[in-house]
């Protein structure tokens, strides 16, 4: 038996610098912002921020200004992930609006219909869609590009999936006629309809053309896959269609915040999946321990221990709505806890989602303790496979 | 037939921006009470003008169905964020610090706020307060609810029910007994929102100890409501989760095929899932629907 090792990777997206917020919110960058940007790239060891710099001081941007403070957002991302230690990146969606409205405001098809409450004073914006979706061009090719220039890690490509887009909209195309007094069966042929024209016409398509550009893992991010169980089918046949023909070495799926347990037997079925990325982190102890007793939040994997042809599990072993940082110690015992039930081999590390809603000093303290104590479990692994040979 | 339109309303684009700005700091909490009162005055003229017959306060102020409660309740906390059913939105799960909570004073005016008319009010079903917190659903209606409702003035009250629905009907009975502790104060009626309620339709959800039953239409068909019923039927026909404008000649259509006597025009739950801008003309076609619904009976 070779020596275990565990991939560390990031899931999703992480918080935007307050710089690169009011540049493009156009308000006015204060001293305090500056020094952030300084503060991070000495601890990034980013080169050449000077430019950044320079601009951040200026009274008003043109539209080189905020091409340069996306281009250097971007990179600051790239290295914060780079820097705690992963070996699987990417930016951190600094890009990226929103994981749904990046994708509406790409696509034809769509239209915004205001702000809805997400909770609290908390708010997003949502779309409708009004006619047949579909992309002028792909639109995540040059994201890609940028960041394969500028790293010798692996990176892994997120696309928003159909099903999270079709559930997050408004329809107003596919069941506006008889939608009142309908049956189920109508309203679950219009949303199949509405789902399939998503994964075909605008994930399918921008995905193709960031593998053609060389990426070789596309990760789909479903949040609210299981959120209404009976649906749970039509979600892995939108997958499906969303990387058909896609010659990715890896294809993945992201979930979470769900009951995983209404994605089975359905998951078995997801073609050529490497792997689900679940979080688990959130439901889970803090204490100490690799027996089932002390890790509830992962009892869910006892389903995938029981279906050997699952796909592999991304193992979200940092809490992402907290600013607790887990310590190494407590990374290393769910990541030994799910080793020992599922084998080393089906089991790689995450967060439980993207670290948006933290500090950058927050995201990657958990990140950087996230690496660590996934190297305190290969060697208790490892440890403990010496001894018994 | 009436129209009205419980639960929760969605803020206007500029009360957005100032709860925004409060919590970045940018703005007083004095300005932001200003705004909630020209949102409050806005959306009670929206309803005068849509003719509708009980005005709702839209419950500007709840962070959601269940925070004013529990913020005010001994025995009660905000407990995690949770996925509100298979929305974008999340709520603060109810939790129970204490197995005999109690509400030692009702709802101030920043939460039950005076309306120029008659009015309803709503408030969460003592089923879904007491989802996940351990304590009987019938304890929480006695020492929780009830305190509130005999503190309100109102012609109605609608009790929001989200998830009973998807739980099943296991839970009618629980549900019933929690009702009957409710008794004697303003009428009451229980609104299925959001979700399928053929499967408590069948199982005696008409049956219970309440004025009214409320019926999302948009995910339960119309044939699944069962002969005779006859309390009233607060009709789910506007949806509150679509963009989509309804057509007021369709509902008054479909309501007159439902061949029930009692009836109240409502949306199928909050419409705080849609914009104000939405929410204000899917308003005007509930209370065009019910003059278009009294032409085609009178026809």
């Amino acid at each position: 038996m070779t020596d275990v090792k565990f991939e560390t990777r990031e899931i999703g997206s992480l918080a935007k610098p307050p710089w690169r917020v009011k540049a493009f919110a156009g308000r006015p960058i204060e001293d305090g912002d500056v020094a952030e940007a300084e503060r991070w790239a000495q601890k990034l060891s980013l080169d050449g921020t000077e430019e950044l710099v320079e601009t951040l001081r200026r009274d008003e941007f043109g539209k080189d200004d905020l091409r340069l403070i996306d281009d250097w957002s971007a990179q600051y991302g790239l290295a914060l992930l780079e820097r705690a230690g992963l070996d699987i990146v990417y930016d951190g969606e600094q890009r990226r609006t929103e994981m749904y409205d990046h994708v509406v405001r790409h696509a034809r098809g769509f239209e915004q219909r205001g702000t809805i409450r997400s909770f609290d004073n908390k708010y997003y914006s949502k779309a409708a869609v009004v006619e047949e979706p579909s992309i002028d061009r792909p639109y995540d090719v040059d994201e890609y590009r940028f960041l394969a220039a500028r790293t010798d890690r692996r990176l892994k490509a997120p696309f928003t999936g159909p099903y999270t887009i079709v559930d997050w909209s408004y329809d107003e195309h596919y069941g506006r006629h008889g939608s009142l007094g309908a049956t189920a069966e109508q309203r679950t042929e219009a949303t199949r309809r509405f789902l399939l024209d998503v994964a075909e016409h605008v994930v399918r398509p921008n995905a193709a053309a960031v593998v053609e550009a060389g990426c070789d893992w596309i990760q789909i991010d479903e949040p609210a896959l299981s959120t209404r169980p009976d649906e749970v089918p039509l979600g892995v046949e939108a997958f499906n269609a969303s990387v058909a023909g896609i010659p990715a070495a890896r294809r993945s799926l992201h979930i979470c915040f769900s009951d995983y347990s209404k994605l089975f037997p359905y998951v078995l079925e997801l073609d050529d999946c490497f792997e689900l990325q679940l979080e688990f982190a959130n439901r889970d102890s803090h204490e100490l321990g690799t027996d089932g007793a002390d890790r509830p939040g992962y009892e869910t994997l006892l389903l995938f221990a029981d279906h050997e042809d699952a796909p592999s599990v991304g193992l979200g072993v940092v809490d992402i709505h907290t600013n607790f940082v887990e310590p190494a110690e407590l990374v290393r015992d769910r990541v030994v806890y799910a080793a020992e039930l599922l084998g080393p081999e089906r089991v790689s590390v995450n967060p439980d989602c993207g670290l948006r809603t933290r500090s950058w000093d927050v995201a990657y303290e958990k990140l950087a303790n996230m690496v660590e104590g996934t190297r305190l479990a290969e060697e208790a692994l490892n440890r403990a496979h010496a001894g018994s040979r | 037939m009436q129209a009205f339109a419980p639960g929760i309303y969605p803020r206007s684009e500029a009360l957005v921006q100032a709860t925004r700005d409060l919590d970045r700091g940018r703005t007083t909490a004095e300005a932001v009470d200003e705004q909630f009162q020209r949102d409050l005055d806005e959306l009670v003229r929206v309803q005068q003008e849509a003719g509708l017959d009980l005005l709702a306060d839209g419950m500007l102020r709840w962070q959601d169905l269940f925070r004013p409660l529990l913020e005010a309740g001994e025995g009660l906390e905000p407990g995690p964020l949770m996925r509100f059913l298979d929305t974008n939105s999340f709520y603060r799960a109810p939790t129970a610090t204490s197995g005999e909570p109690r509400l030692p004073q009702p709802l101030d005016e920043r939460y039950v706020a005076p309306l120029p008319g008659a009015r309803i009010v709503t408030l969460p079903s003592p089923y879904a307060l007491a989802l996940g917190t351990g304590v009987p659903a019938k304890v929480l209606a006695t020492a929780v609810l009830k305190p509130q409702l005999d503190a309100l003035d109102a012609e109605l009250v609608v009790l929001s029910e989200p998830f009973l629905a998807r739980d099943g009907a296991g839970g009618l009975e629980s549900l019933r007994e929690a009702l009957e502790a409710l008794a004697g104060g303003p009428p009451l009626a229980l609104q299925i929102t959001f979700g399928d309620a053929r499967e408590l339709l069948r199982n005696g959800l008409a049956e219970l100890p309440v004025e009214g039953i409320g019926v999302d239409f948009y995910a339960t068909h119309a044939t699944d409501l069962p002969r005779g019923f006859d309390k009233l039927l607060l009709a789910g026909v506007v949806d509150a989760r679509s963009s989509a404008l309804e057509d007021p000649q369709e509902i008054a259509e479909f309501v007159e095929r439902l061949g029930v006597e009692r009836v109240a025009l409502v949306p199928n739950g909050d419409l705080q899932y849609v914009s104000e801008s939405i929410a204000r003309q899917k308003l005007a076609r509930l209370g065009a629907a019910r003059t278009a619904q009294a032409k085609e009976t009178a026809a």
